[in-house]
């Protein structure tokens, strides 16, 4: 919780005093947003509290003369404190005399003084809140404790809990008035037993009724006596410790005592398949020791790696690719030539086998990174650049060197296109930029399909106006493709279980589809579309909808 | 008889079976406990250093004079159970307002007075909150104490309070005996008279800090300035690195952690400057504060006699709080005003009346408020909270809400009702928007489980903030920017209807669901205990006897660890560094010359950089004040495993720590100015100084390193709250509720009388303790089908109709509709709204390619956006809003 909490005491002679305070000092940045460089702001802190430390040693020079009792104090001065530290939380609770951190001094004095010398409370026993914007806001429990010397036979004390959040301390009155008056019940049951043992020996009331009255003498009298620490009075050697844990306590549990169960969405199936993904990986490499099935629980910190490298820079190594490359979809485009582009991304769409062929093997990774952008990260198989030619069912990215044959029964089918990507015979000699790769290469588009590509998929279309946009910038473009992806993943989610899990016919899958709105013009492409996309499904989604049904059978063939 | 907390929030009673309508059925009224107006009482005292205490009002002490109605105090009669509290006397009779008469003033005002103000006044000039509990009879005492303000003039003349003074004491001779006791005169008349130099004085009112969000809106931080500037904790900043993923729910929650910390002390916020003002805005020119009067104003609420009657109001009450507090600054501002409305008055009795009237009938508001607030009722499932609580009925909560939805969706189907309801809710309660936000965490479970958010719990734990808070501003929508709060309406005759659309609607309004974790009552050893271990048998847990005395005074490490860790089983003790004073005479409370010596050594080297040399050995003072801050190690201490003692020597990597670390001379002085601020403002309350030798020993304390003992097991258990996600969620009212985020009424009429005066309020005083740039209520009518929505800002609506029309989004629409035939063509209810969280979650990524898009700009034409991005107009005002709440620049282009 952020507040601490102090017990005081009413000194007979030095008026309101405080005897012992519990911090919590946290740890000072929270881990998951951008650490950031925690330890320089750290530092300044530690600079502001030497700063205070030095104020308060030079004010304090002159008023050395000012004396404590043993009433007054709990840890000698020269005691280090308690600390309890929150494994789990790094939340550290410190306790000391006064607050360790100097801000605090003056709002657990003015807590304290207020407590037991401003605020009226009835019976004088008992909770008040009070409190303002300047000087913190306080709980207070005011208690009496015997004390067979003291004058009425018992000294005054009081808890008191400082926070600045005003609200968070009143919502915790109930919680903070049960457990102060156990701890206030445990001390005063202690003290009564010493009390009760005291008067037992020497009674103190016939030692005062039979000793002459002097008013001038009286304080004198009882002052060597006025001193008597609580640690006397309960005769609990430890009292400090297990006050130290009792407080201690009391602020992890009011922090903790309400908690909230706050939901975020459910993860996108790009971010459910780079994790599958990444779980297979790990299970191939550590061979059948964990080849236990289903999707572990990454690190926050992997899985965070996993959703940057998301849709856009798949594989993250387009920095390190030397010589000219493709840097966005709308690059690609601009190089092709937007009726080229359209036809290569209609098949990438398509789920046909996209080849490309040439001797730079950067320069086509970096066409097959923005490609691969367009679907969703389960539909990618890519192999970047190989010697000999890969079947389909392998990959629908394939890029060969110049070389590699192109075999017949692919070259014919209207499930593949192909890019050869030929050298420019250079009439100069000048170096030209990487950027101008049409200076470089010429791209050859072939492909033996002979429907148009010029009629859907939607969101191809939908795509190519953001794209020959030019005041939309590449990182727009981006996310409006990401919107559209994740349009349409919706649209394959519902058809998988409309068509796969639950069986539907055909006239009704129709239904569904005019519902979903991938009816109309481009009709065909977008079912071949959302066909291909199926299979690009989490295999934790897929076996999700399985269970969903079975669940739902029981549900309704039982009706409670 | 089940009581009424037990009712409201206990667990629902299982229904009997499939046939219940749950949507209508679904629906409690959590009165059982008999709430009378008259437990509500409002006293108004003034402490002036001149004239001592005086009350202004004492509900207690007034009694209706009998014109036409036999049954004067209408407080006697409380009202229908079923029925909301109708204050029908001063509604229905305008223009003959009731006339009032002080009585002997009860006995307890001038106990009361002390309470309120202390024994010892204060020179504080903000406003002061107070909280009493007195035990005989159970009462609870709410008091804000509030300086007072005046204009500069006193042109007035002054004895006009000669004259009130007079007549009242005509109009009430019961009392003219016990004055003068304890400075507060018993004859409240007199003191009324007296204190009228209320009457007499003139400024401008309290006028609130409208320290702009709007212009704040960047920040979004509810605080100071510069607080910012002393946040040593480097954040992310909400308007750079929103758009990084980063929900505003969780920034929310983090601000709102360090706003409340109190790791800088006290740092003033927003509203600290509110006063009682005295007078009206007819001077403001130049305001004056007359710091030596204070006004109180407290309520009393009289507690059930029944043990647990009254444990349930006191959690309901201190849960609750933000809202009565919110309510006792309208009765405040309505206070103000009676004074000084009725000091225009010549008239003294007249005035007087006037004056009690406007008090009484402002007092009537509150008692009316806060008892419905108390026992409206209720949703008892709403749709969202319950989902996300119980798995187990998962798939029958989908049926019944979409079974809902559809006949609703039928119901309004011609003018689009439903669409352009979600289109207003979903633009204005913002707290889906996170729980759309897709994770990058896999699920858990299964996968229509939406993830529960691991760096807001890792937040929480961490950084405390508090969840109640947290979940006021999910329920009102507060998570845009700038900051706006909406409540919805639903309006209609036929309940059923009515209460069918707030099913569906308890959907969409979101919130997080809140846990309580309890010690169990029985337990003997509790850890708040703290000296169990000698009156029951200690337990291995405790931590076993410390000898404070046997610790530190020449004591090497060595020493110290063995005798520590022999005493202490179950303790791992660390000492990192040595404890070296060899100075015996600086740990004794008397002055030493050796700290004169060392502090002045100590601030050579604290401008330097120091911490070098912290290995070396023997060291005396100077070594310990030179070593690292205990608050740079890293000691892990593991729970329930005593015997592991947990040294990592991260020390070692640490020793380092303490150098390059150079004062920042701003923060510094700032630092410094501060506490001495703080001290001399101590000075009402008596010599401070002697403490200040205390102060000196902290500071050596400081740079010691604790003994360290373990934190007491917490033994947990889960319960159901009081919390705002099950409150504030209303049924089918008799009447409109201010509080609510959600609830219906019958009839529009009292919406109309009061909600514009309710804005404005929830601005100046908003529940959410933050500043708030709009307030919002959407009003659905569910006979004529419209859907409106008003705000605070007050701007023209033609033909006396309360709101603006809402323009139905395209995107919710078709959202509406597909989950719906979908519904319709029987795919799985599961699937179904899987399916609409997964559109909700489109409307979140078309909102980030939206707040992409006005990256940088300046200003936008909203026509462009159709062309460029595809986004229909009838979509811009719902996207606007959700990239507001992850990226705050977009309200500032979008105008």
């Amino acid at each position: 919780m952020n507040a601490l909490v102090a017990l005081c005491h009413f000194c007979e002679l030095h008026g309101p005093r405080t005897l012992f305070c519990t911090e919590a000092v946290h740890p000072p940045s929270p881990s998951p947003p951008q650490p950031g460089p925690a330890i320089p702001g750290d530092r300044d802190r530690e600079a502001d509290r030497e700063g205070e430390g030095l104020t308060m040693r030079a004010n304090s020079s002159a008023t050395q003369g000012a004396d404590m009792c043993e009433g007054c104090r709990s840890l000698p001065a020269s005691h280090p404190g308690f600390v309890s530290v929150d494994g789990e939380t790094g939340i550290r609770y410190l306790s000391h005399q006064h607050p360790r951190q100097p801000q605090l001094f003056s709002v657990v004095r003015q807590a304290c003084v207020r407590s037991l010398s401003c605020e009226v409370c009835p019976g004088r026993e008992g909770p008040i809140f009070f409190g303002d914007e300047q000087h913190g806001f306080v709980f207070s429990h005011t208690f009496f404790i015997k004390d067979s010397l003291a004058r009425g036979f018992q000294r005054w004390y009081s808890i008191v809990v400082v926070a600045m959040d005003r609200i968070y301390l009143i919502n915790s009155w109930p919680f903070l008035l049960r457990h102060l008056r156990l701890t206030i019940q445990s001390l005063q049951n202690t003290a009564l037993k010493v009390f009760d043992s005291e008067q037992c020996v020497c009674p103190q009331r016939a030692v005062r009724m039979n000793s002459a009255f002097s008013p001038a003498v009286f304080p004198h009298q009882r002052s060597g006596n006025a001193a008597r620490s609580l640690t006397s009075l309960t005769q609990h050697p430890n009292l400090w410790a297990s006050l130290h844990s009792s407080f201690s306590w009391l602020l992890k549990a009011c922090g903790s005592r309400l908690t909230e169960k706050l939901l975020e969405g459910a993860p996108t199936e790009d971010t459910l398949v780079l994790i599958e993904r990444q779980t297979e990986q790990e299970e191939e490499m550590s061979g059948w020791d964990g080849a236990e099935g289903g999707v572990s629980n990454p690190q926050p910190s992997q899985s965070e790696s996993v959703q940057a490298k998301d849709f856009q820079f798949d594989d993250g190594r387009q920095e390190d690719i030397l010589g000219p490359k493709f840097k966005s979809l709308r690059h690609l485009r601009q190089v092709l030539g937007a009726s080229d582009f359209r036809q290569l991304a209609w098949h990438v769409l398509m789920g046909n086998q996209v080849i490309w062929r040439g001797a730079d093997p950067g320069l086509i990774q970096s066409a097959f990174n923005v490609l691969k952008a367009l679907l969703p990260v389960g539909c990618v198989r890519a192999v970047p650049y190989s010697p000999h030619y890969e079947e389909a069912y392998r990959c629908n990215f394939l890029g060969l060197s110049p070389d590699v044959p192109i075999p017949a029964h692919v070259s014919s089918s209207e499930f593949s296109v192909l890019v050869d990507v030929l050298n420019v015979e250079r009439g100069c000699v000048n170096p030209v930029s990487d950027d101008d790769i049409l200076s470089l290469y010429h791209f050859n588009i072939s492909s033996a399909n002979t429907q148009a590509t010029d009629r859907g998929p939607t969101l191809l279309n939908k795509m190519e106006v953001a794209l020959s946009n030019e005041n939309l910038s590449v990182e727009v473009v981006s996310l409006c493709l990401l919107c559209l992806k994740e349009e349409w993943m919706n649209k394959v989610k519902v058809l998988f279980k409309f068509s796969k899990v639950d069986g539907r016919g055909k006239e009704d899958t129709q239904k569904v589809l005019a519902l979903l709105g991938a009816t109309g013009p481009g009709e065909e492409d977008n079912v071949r579309l959302l066909k291909f996309w199926m299979t690009g499904l989490s295999k934790l989604y897929k076996s999700h909808l399985m269970t969903a049904v079975r669940v739902g059978e029981r549900t309704l063939s039982h009706p409670p | 008889m089940p009581t009424l907390l037990q009712k409201l929030f206990g667990k629902r009673a299982v229904g009997n079976g499939s046939s219940r309508d749950y949507s209508t059925a679904a629906e409690q009224c959590w009165a059982s406990a008999e709430f009378d107006l008259a437990q509500i009482r409002l006293i108004v005292y003034q402490d002036c250093e001149r004239r001592g205490r005086q009350v202004l009002f004492d509900s207690k002490a007034i009694h209706k004079l009998d014109t036409s109605e036999p049954t004067s105090d209408e407080t006697k009669t409380p009202p229908n159970r079923s029925g909301a509290c109708h204050i029908g006397s001063q509604a229905s009779e305008k223009d003959k307002p009731p006339s009032y008469q002080y009585t002997r003033p009860a006995p307890d005002v001038t106990m009361l007075g002390e309470m309120m103000f202390g024994s010892v006044s204060m020179s504080y000039k903000g406003s002061t909150l107070k909280i009493h509990h007195i035990r005989s009879p159970p009462q609870l005492m709410v008091s804000k104490v509030f300086s007072t303000r005046f204009g500069s003039s006193t042109s007035e003349s002054t004895n006009t309070l000669q004259d009130s003074f007079e007549s009242m004491s005509q109009t009430f001779p019961s009392h003219t005996s016990s004055i003068g006791v304890c400075r507060v005169p018993s004859a409240p008349l007199l003191c009324l008279a007296r204190s009228a130099s209320f009457f007499a004085a003139h400024s401008n009112p309290v006028d609130m800090p409208s320290r702009g969000h709007s212009e704040d809106g960047d920040s979004g931080i509810a605080r100071s300035a510069s607080l910012s500037s002393l946040l040593a904790t480097p954040l992310p900043s909400p308007g750079s690195s929103f758009s990084s993923g980063l929900s505003s729910s969780y920034q929310r929650r983090l601000l709102r952690s360090q706003a409340t910390s109190l790791q800088h002390g006290p740092v003033p916020r927003w509203n600290t400057e509110e006063m009682f003002s005295l007078s009206d805005e007819s001077c403001s020119s130049n305001p004056v504060m007359i710091q030596r009067k204070k006004i109180a104003i407290s309520i009393i609420i009289s507690l059930p006699e029944r043990e647990e009657e009254n444990h349930n109001f006191q959690e309901f009450f201190f849960s609750h709080f933000p809202l009565f507090e919110s309510h006792m600054n309208k009765l405040k501002t309505a206070i103000e005003r009676a004074m000084i409305v009725c000091r225009r008055i010549a008239e003294s009795s007249q005035r007087v009346q006037v004056y009690l009237c406007r008090v009484m009938e402002a007092l009537g508001e509150f008692r009316m408020t806060v008892w419905n607030l108390y026992m409206a009722p209720r949703i008892s499932e709403p749709v969202w909270l319950s989902m996300i609580s119980q798995s187990t009925e998962r798939n029958l909560l989908c049926q019944r809400f979409l079974k809902e939805m559809s006949l609703l969706m039928e119901h309004g189907a011609k003018s689009q009702f439903l669409s352009a309801l979600l289109t207003a809710v979903l633009t204005h309660h913002l707290a889906w928007v996170s729980t759309v936000m897709p994770s990058s965490m896999p699920p858990i479970k299964s996968g229509c489980q939406k993830p529960a958010s691991q760096t807001a719990d890792l937040l929480a734990k961490s950084h405390p903030y508090n969840p109640l808070w947290a979940q006021l501003g999910d329920l009102y929508g507060a998570l845009g920017s700038p900051v706006r709060v909406c409540r919805t309406v639903v309006v209609g005759r036929r309940r059923e209807l009515v209460q069918r659309v707030l099913y569906v609607l308890s959907y969409f309004i979101r919130c997080s669901d809140l846990q309580e974790h309890v010690q169990p009552q029985e337990q003997m050893d509790n850890p708040a205990s703290p000296c169990t271990s000698q009156t029951t048998d200690p337990t291995p847990e405790k931590p076993d006897p410390l000898k404070p005395t046997a610790c530190v005074i020449g004591t090497s490490e060595k020493a110290l660890n063995s005798d520590l860790g022999n005493a202490i089983p179950g303790t791992s003790v660390e000492q990192n560094h040595e404890i070296l004073l060899t100075d015996t005479k600086s740990t004794s409370p008397s002055p030493s010359v050796e700290l004169t010596t060392v502090r002045s050594e100590f601030t050579e080297m604290a401008q330097e950089c120091f911490g070098e040399d912290s290995d070396s050995v023997g060291g005396g003072l100077e070594h310990i004040l030179a070593s690292q801050s205990p608050l740079l190690h890293r000691v892990q201490f593991h729970i329930g495993s005593p015997s592991e003692t947990a040294n990592d020597g991260q020390a070692g990597g640490l020793t380092g720590a303490g150098c390059g670390r150079g004062l920042d001379r701003k923060l510094h002085q700032r630092l410094l100015s501060d506490i001495r601020r703080n001290e001399s403002s101590d000075s009402a309350l008596g010599d401070s100084d002697d403490e200040e030798t205390s102060a000196q020993e902290l500071y050596v304390a400081t740079e010691q390193n604790e003994y360290e003992l373990p934190l007491p097991r917490q033994v947990q258990t889960r319960a159901s709250v009081n919390h705002f996600g099950r409150s504030l969620l209303g049924g089918y009212c008799p009447q409109y509720m201010p509080d609510f985020a959600l609830h219906g009424i019958s009839s529009d009429h009292r919406l109309k009388q009061c909600l514009m005066a309710d804005l404005e309020h929830t601005v100046l005083h908003p529940a959410l303790d933050e500043p708030v740039a709009e307030a919002l209520c959407i009003v659905a009518d569910t006979d004529r089908l419209s859907v409106q929505v008003l705000t605070s800002q007050k701007r023209v609506c033609e033909g006396g109709r309360l709101g603006r029309d809402v323009m139905v989004s395209n995107l919710v629409h078709t959202l509406i509709t597909s989950v719906l035939q979908l519904y319709l063509f029987d795919i799985d209810c599961v699937l179904c709204v899987m399916h609409l969280e997964d559109r909700l979650q489109e409307v979140y990524f078309k909102s980030r390619s939206l707040a992409e898009y006005l990256r940088g700009q300046t200003r936008v034409p909203v026509k462009e956006l159709g062309l460029a991005l595809g986004i229909e107009s009838s979509d811009i005002p719902l996207l606007a809003a959700v990239a507001s709440t992850h990226s705050p620049y977009v309200a500032q282009i979008l105008l």
